[in-house]
């Protein structure tokens, strides 16, 4: 069982310092796709959060009660996450729709699109295949197999990560939207030129903690 | 190869996939929401080109708010009183009259215009009219590269061999894409008239009447025999240009006869068999062609 201090620097690492969308680049078609504007994006970044938990909590099940004792996870782990995965998206649009019509209106066609996001499939991976992610492997100190609960702490931080960084990325492109910028560099442009600057901020933060 | 594995990993995504279709079951009968079946029937009802006249993004989206009752069944511009009944049938509404509109081109010059310059750029009239106030000398003149042909999602309008957009109202469904198309739309080049309209001025100019003179020989010279004419006192010189009154123009034709510039034209589903744009009189007309070429040759000698 690992100590409080760690499952802290498990999630500050997650969530910051290898924050999935601005130091991995992983998962950047929701991040220019759904930041036009703060109230999808928050949207997007709240059921991202809900997607990955219950996604690497699955999987993690799946990997340490069926593949892992088969054998066969070495080369079975994406098919199965995907299957997964898209079962889970598929299942959360069927709740939102009947339980909140107004989130399911607001993330349209981004729920959907959540099935076949590589952050989430990435995150899943992560928490549940042993070794797959150094930066657990750092931490945790036990060949990089994450406990239940430590792969819980761990996709929470990234999804946390993910949310602020696309939560940020979406206040500022609706402050460019008022901002006197050049008529050649409006829209997409100075939203790319603002994601450099975001991520170098990030980047910033390697190494800390060693990590 | 070991049989086993391939058996085992068979058996591992087979359990999973059953496993998660059985919970997808489950949860499709659970949190099954009944959708309107009003919606799908408005939804074939509406034309489907998602033209947005009528304000909203989709053809979709307006069924939905026509279901809601946020949109009144007359809102599509593009559909006219054939859908808005259809749709008042479905939704139980009263039937409303839709104000089916069609677009109609205020200008007659095409190559009756005096060009400014020879303009050798892209051929599109947004592009033309930023250099220089426009190829012609006319400022309200149809520049005639046709962008208002290309936006229409109706394939309603043609150029015709003297460079003029003619509109089919056949297929016109008044959805004003052309119209906020038009580099010139804005001063209402081209302008959504009521589908009835009998006649329509060929003329948008609003300089004065000599200097219009100089840039085209198909222009309102305001000299109101159009007015003087009119039995139903529908037509007016509004400053210096002859401005119809749809509310009371009866279509008699007889502003059309006296029109020393012939720059009014019979139009519209109005007329009598008249279905297409400005067939039978006036300047904008193929039929009309070669009296233009005649009238441009005397005046020229």
């Amino acid at each position: 069982m690992s100590s409080v201090s760690q499952l802290a620097l498990l999630f500050v690492g997650a969530a910051l310092i290898n924050n999935i969308l601005l130091t991995r680049f992983i998962g950047l078609c929701p991040f220019f796709g759904v930041s036009s504007n703060m109230e999808t994006s928050i949207g997007m970044s709240l059921s991202v959060i809900f997607v990955m938990v219950m996604s690497s909590t699955a999987t993690w099940v799946v990997w340490e009660f069926v593949l892992a004792p088969l054998g066969v996870g070495e080369f079975l782990y994406i098919p199965a996450f995907i299957l997964i995965i898209a079962s889970l998206v598929q299942f959360v649009e069927m709740y939102l729709r009947k339980a909140s019509p107004v989130l399911y209106r607001a993330m349209g066609i981004y729920l959907p699109l959540i099935t076949t996001n590589c952050a989430v499939l990435a995150t899943a991976t992560e928490a549940a295949k042993p070794g797959f992610f150094k930066m657990n492997l750092a931490i945790t100190n036990s060949a990089g197999a994450l406990s239940l609960g430590e792969a819980l702490v761990y996709t929470l931080g990234v999804s946390v990560g993910f949310g602020f960084a696309l939560v940020t990325f979406a206040a500022l492109r609706e402050r460019l939207e008022l901002a006197p910028v050049s008529r050649l560099m409006k829209g997409a442009p100075i939203a790319f030129i603002t994601a450099g600057l975001l991520s170098l901020a990030y980047v910033g933060m390697s190494g800390w903690f060693g990590l | 190869m070991d049989l086993m594995l391939i058996l085992k990993a068979v058996g591992a995504l087979a359990v999973i996939g059953v496993a998660t279709s059985a919970v997808l079951a489950v949860a499709a009968k659970r949190f099954y929401v009944e959708v309107d079946p009003r919606i799908e029937a408005v939804l074939a009802a509406l034309p489907g080109s998602n033209c947005g006249a009528c304000g909203n993004p989709s053809c979709f989206m307006s069924a939905e708010r026509m279901v809601a009752g946020d949109l009144a069944p007359n809102a599509c511009v593009a559909g006219g009183q054939t859908v808005a009944d259809a749709v008042a049938l479905i939704l139980g509404a009263d039937a409303c009259e839709a104000v089916a509109v069609v677009s109609a081109r205020h200008c007659g010059g095409g190559d009756r215009a005096v060009r400014a310059y020879e303009y050798a750029g892209v051929r599109s009239c947004a592009a033309a009219a930023r250099l220089a106030g426009g190829p012609l000398l006319c400022s309200a003149g149809c520049i005639g590269f046709g962008d208002c042909v290309r936006a229409c999602p109706f394939d309603a309008m043609h150029l015709n061999e003297r460079g003029l957009p003619v509109v089919d109202l056949e297929k016109c469904t008044g959805c004003g894409v052309c119209v906020k198309e038009c580099p010139r739309g804005q001063i209402s080049l081209l302008e959504l008239v009521p589908e009835m309209a009998p006649v329509v001025v060929r003329c948008n100019a609003r300089d004065k009447v000599k200097a219009r003179k100089q840039g085209c020989s198909a222009c309102c010279i305001a000299c109101k025999k159009c007015e003087r004419a009119c039995p139903s006192d529908a037509i007016h010189v509004i400053d210096m240009l002859a401005v119809v009154d749809y509310d009371k123009c009866t279509g008699c034709g007889a502003c059309v006869e006296v029109c020393p510039q012939n720059c009014i034209d019979l139009f519209g589903r109005g007329g009598d068999a008249v279905a297409l744009d400005g067939v039978g009189h006036g300047t904008g007309d193929t039929a009309a062609q070669e009296t233009d070429v005649a009238g441009v040759a005397g005046a020229g000698a």
